[in-house]
């Protein structure tokens, strides 16, 4: 390596990646002429591009590419036919945490929390008749009292025959 | 980008299947590439190519023609192939006996020795990529597998044509190294003063 290669390095590989100016060609060229170092490193740049590219392109050349097309066609018809359901649990196949099963007790638990807020909110209240009318009427021997209900038609009356007696009939 | 390329991405934007087929009919083989070269294997090339493209039906809405259209497919492509490869982790590890490996073209004229070195080294050199970060690796695809310009480069990453540059010199420097072995290493450290990694 002589000195001037310094100065060259930092072109040789734009020269390389053919992203020279003329001028800068010109420079690089005359310069690895005379410099066999710069012409290892270029020769090195080449070698591990064959390396990396030819597999590639081995790959591409032996690659059926119209069954490839008829595979992305059937997969778009197949997410296009895809009912909410299956939406739903692809979805929840495709999250990591959903596959964990994880959704199970949060799932269980939000329809327990369902289940007693709708029970609460929906409890029925005990309803008393609207009208009811008593009456209390005294005499000497019996004591009387009425108890009426306007819905249903009941009526219920208390027949107190002295004071330790008491009959009910309705 | 021209007026039937333009017509057909606004097709496509419009859900027009036939036009995400022309797409496909145009790009295809530069999709597979970099996504082979990412992942280099097959079948999981395959499969980056496939989502890619059930991709960009979805998300081609979104192109709004302020680059060129392939560097906007590029960039979904190599960020598709990285996700995939890392999603896939440990399955890459694999044998040299692994289906899908590099398998020479006339292996019936070539011998066993030199199928067995072809498919070490085509080893070698997934795991000398394996260990690269992220953007020297697509650095180095779009650039030594594609064969992207600078300028291509830099609006495929979205960044300015001196990073591209720093991220070529590391990522090469790296892989000369992994595969010493196989490349000559000459001008040790030259270079390396010169270009800062950005």
């Amino acid at each position: 390596m002589t000195n001037s290669c310094s100065s060259i390095s930092t072109v040789l590989e734009k020269y390389f990646d053919q992203e020279v100016t003329d001028e800068e060609r010109f420079l690089v060229e005359g310069h690895l002429q005379d410099c066999p170092a710069c012409r290892d490193a270029l020769k090195s740049m080449e070698e591990l591009r064959t390396l990396m590219r030819v597999p590639v392109e081995e790959a591409v050349r032996k690659e059926d590419f119209p069954w490839v097309w008829q595979k992305i066609e059937r997969e778009i018809r197949l997410q296009e036919k895809r009912t909410w359901w299956q939406s739903l649990r692809s979805w929840l196949d495709v999250t990591p945490l959903f596959r964990r099963k994880v959704w199970i007790p949060a799932v269980a638990t939000v329809v327990v929390l369902l289940f007693i807020t709708t029970q609460i909110i929906f409890k029925k209240t005990p309803s008393y008749p609207d009208v009811s009318v008593v009456e209390y009427v005294e005499s000497q021997s019996d004591n009387v009292m009425v108890y009426q209900l306007e819905d249903p038609k009941v009526t219920v009356i208390w027949l107190f025959e002295g004071p330790e007696e008491e009959r009910t009939t309705t | 980008m021209n007026r039937e390329e333009n017509e057909m991405i606004s097709r496509c934007q419009q859900g027009d299947q036939e036009a995400l087929k022309e797409i496909f009919d145009q790009y295809h083989k530069k999709v597979y590439r970099i996504a082979y070269g990412v992942v280099r294997q097959r079948e999981e090339a395959l499969d980056v190519v496939q989502e890619v493209f059930i991709k960009l039906l979805r998300s081609i809405k979104n192109f709004k023609g302020r680059s060129h259209f392939y560097t906007y497919l590029y960039r979904m492509v190599m960020n598709t192939a990285i996700d995939h490869k890392r999603k896939a982790g440990k399955r890459f590890m694999s044998s040299l006996d692994q289906e899908g490996s590099f398998e020479p073209s006339a292996e019936a004229e070539k011998g066993p020795e030199m199928i067995l070195l072809q498919k070490e080294l085509e080893e070698r050199v997934r795991l000398a990529m394996d260990k690269l970060p992220d953007e020297q690796k697509a650095a180095l695809i779009f650039r030594d597998v594609e064969g992207l310009s600078y300028q291509e480069m830099a609006e495929a990453m979205g960044c300015s044509i001196g990073t591209v540059m720093s991220r070529l010199h590391y990522g090469r420097k790296r892989m000369q190294e992994s595969l010493k072995d196989y490349v000559k290493r000459h001008g040790e450290g030259r270079g390396a003063s010169t270009v800062s990694e950005r």
